[in-house]
């Protein structure tokens, strides 16, 4: 199970990666914050590929092993998925205003962040059914709030209209929820 | 000197109860990455202008505005294995209880310490769990500690608590042996083993002559009506024997669960079994720095005694501080007539003298040779000189006991001991004395 949720981590994390750089934009900052992301997502795989520390840690060992060591404690220390999780965002941000683009990565940043935590702690994906409404309810507001950014701003009172009915409609699903 | 193994007998019990631990609670890394998001969108969008963003935040920002329900400040825990005396590589359980978690879900994580290799803990179900387990070397092993997790509903808090587990005694694994070793002399006391004197045993030897006073019941009446006079059936006196073991734990060398002195383990144990099940007399000496014994006995209860006797020395394998120059056993341990069999990888010279010194005093004396490691080192010639050399005074050794009389045998501590003791396990073993 474990090594299942971890390669749809990874699977997750290439995709989000992959679709927040395209187009590819060479040179500048993009280039570097691309860089950084490529090299978040796969420390944070690795962190989730080794696990947590082993009990019982070797005594003696030569350079390389040590340096191994080294390399595993940073991995496991730092919050890679976060980093990758910014990186992407800011990554997307400057590309050009293409709301349905960011909305498909807004889906897959948080089933590769669901992903994570279950090959993080080992569980079952059956543990995310109470989160169920509330994960509907806020890919329902992601919707709503792609949809209000694809309308063109020169529509007048149509986009104003639709503007109010997504207030509404997020008002109602945050009211349903919370109570919960 | 010898050992009252009873008092570290009780010592080692672990008998289960409840404990209440404190939890300590967190925000999980899973809430932290929600919040990464949150924040991340909701900056680039206030940033940006572009709503898309808002939106991509929103998710996380509805499951961590979320009510949370109240969090227990403690938790009762009761861990017990499914037994403090096991067997290496024995599969064992660990049964877990968890009350007072309320309405969190619980995960156990079992932190083993040296020699213990815990399975995949199943889920909790109505507050209750196994983790299962097994110890690989013999010894007192403590189990480790388990770390008891509490999630809320939302997995966006947990609460952590560890808790120590008990000891457990892992006695080593007995080496499979079906036929034993029978000296040709044996005492005159009841046994099982049918020896070369007449007697009242069930193995038939031969026709005699009747005498006034013989058992009217085991005349032969074939042979009688052949010769024309009185003949008589006589069968083989059944005997006990005495075994004194010695476990050669002076070496503690090469890869740790398969060390000489775990083969020597293994075997004692083995061989212990085997000739109790046939109601022989066996002692154990354990022989390392210092030398500890348990008296010949006999019986089940005599083969723990052995058992822990051996399960205290291993913790004090190759420990230097108990160093005592010691070539000689005492004559308490060593009944006259008994069969000494010993399990050493010949590499302590006071054992090889003490050896000698038995075969001197008499004693009918076999040995299983366990060694199984050898020095290792680079290449360079000197290496290999002095790697050539170690080996021929291993041959000799061996050589010089062999001369003496005392059969050597060689024991991998995989195949069964019944293999190496083949040609003395046939026959009656008869010894020069």
């Amino acid at each position: 199970m474990t090594a299942r949720t971890t390669g749809a981590a990874g699977l997750l994390a290439g995709a989000c990666v992959a679709w927040s750089a395209l187009p590819l934009r060479h040179g500048g900052l993009a280039a570097v914050i691309l860089a950084v992301a490529i090299a978040c997502a796969l420390l944070s795989l690795a962190r989730l590929a080794l696990g947590r520390a082993p009990d019982n840690a070797a005594a003696y060992l030569n350079t390389v092993q040590g340096l191994a060591l080294g390399l595993a404690d940073m991995a496991r220390q730092w919050p890679w998925a976060e980093g990758m999780t910014v990186a992407v965002l800011v990554l997307e941000a400057l590309h050009g205003s293409r709301p349905w683009h960011t909305g498909l990565l807004g889906l897959a940043l948080l089933a590769y962040l669901f992903a994570s935590h279950l090959a993080e702690s080992r569980a079952r994906p059956a543990v995310l059914r109470p989160q169920a409404p509330l994960i509907a309810a806020g890919l329902g507001l992601l919707a709503l709030t792609v949809g209000a950014a694809a309308l063109p701003s020169s529509t007048g009172s149509a986009a104003d209209v639709l503007a109010l009915l997504a207030a509404v409609a997020a008002v109602a699903v945050a009211g349903l929820v919370t109570p919960v | 000197m010898p050992v009252d193994t009873g008092r570290e007998r009780e010592a080692a019990s672990g008998a289960p109860q409840a404990r209440q631990v404190r939890l300590a609670w967190s925000l999980s890394a899973h809430a932290q990455r929600l919040i990464t998001l949150a924040l991340a969108g909701l900056v680039i969008a206030v940033i940006t202008r572009r709503p898309e963003f808002a939106g991509v935040a929103a998710p996380a920002v509805l499951l961590l505005a979320v009510r949370r329900p109240e969090r227990p400040g403690r938790v009762d825990v009761t861990a017990s294995p499914s037994g403090t005396k096991l067997t290496e590589g024995e599969q064992a359980e660990l049964a877990v209880t968890v009350t007072g978690q309320g309405g969190h879900s619980v995960d156990l994580l079992m932190h083993p310490r040296y020699a213990v290799v815990p399975g995949t803990a199943g889920g909790l179900r109505s507050g209750k769990s196994a983790v299962p387990f097994q110890v690989t070397r013999t010894g007192r092993r403590s189990l480790g500690a388990l770390e008891v997790t509490l999630w809320d509903r939302w997995r966006l808090t947990e609460g952590h608590a560890t808790l120590e587990l008990p000891i457990v005694d892992c006695y080593p694994m007995p080496a499979a042996q079906r036929k034993r070793v029978v000296l040709s002399r044996l005492p005159s006391r009841l046994g099982e083993h049918p020896s070369r004197s007449s007697g009242e045993g069930l193995e038939f030897t031969g026709v005699r002559e009747f005498v006034p006073g013989d058992r009217q019941r085991r005349i032969n009446w074939p042979a009688t009506t052949r010769r024309g006079r009185l003949q008589l059936n006589t069968f083989a006196a059944e005997r006990t024997q005495n075994v004194v073991i010695i476990a050669d734990a002076s070496s503690d060398v090469g890869e740790p669960g398969s060390t000489p002195a775990d083969l020597a383990f293994r075997g004692a144990a083995g061989a212990a079994r085997a000739y109790l099940a046939v109601r022989d007399r066996i002692g154990v000496i354990v022989y390392q720095r210092s030398v500890r014994w348990v008296a010949p006995g006999l019986g089940a209860r005599h083969y723990y005694r052995i058992m822990n006797l051996m399960l205290l020395e291993h913790a004090r394998v190759a420990d230097p501080a108990r160093y005592t120059a010691i070539t000689r056993l005492p004559r308490a341990a060593l009944p006259p007539g008994s069969l000494i069999l010993v399990f050493s990888p010949l590499l302590d010279r006071r054992l090889v003298e003490t050896v000698r010194d038995l075969r001197e005093r008499g004693f009918s004396v076999l040995i299983i040779d366990v060694l199984n490691a050898a020095p290792s080192g680079s290449r360079d010639s000197l290496s290999g000189l002095a790697r050539r050399i170690w080996r021929m005074e291993q041959e000799a050794i061996r050589f010089s006991l062999r001369e003496l009389g005392i059969p050597l045998v060689r024991w991998d501590g995989q195949q069964s001991l019944d293999e190496p003791l083949a040609p003395y396990t046939r026959r009656a073993v008869v010894m020069r004395q």
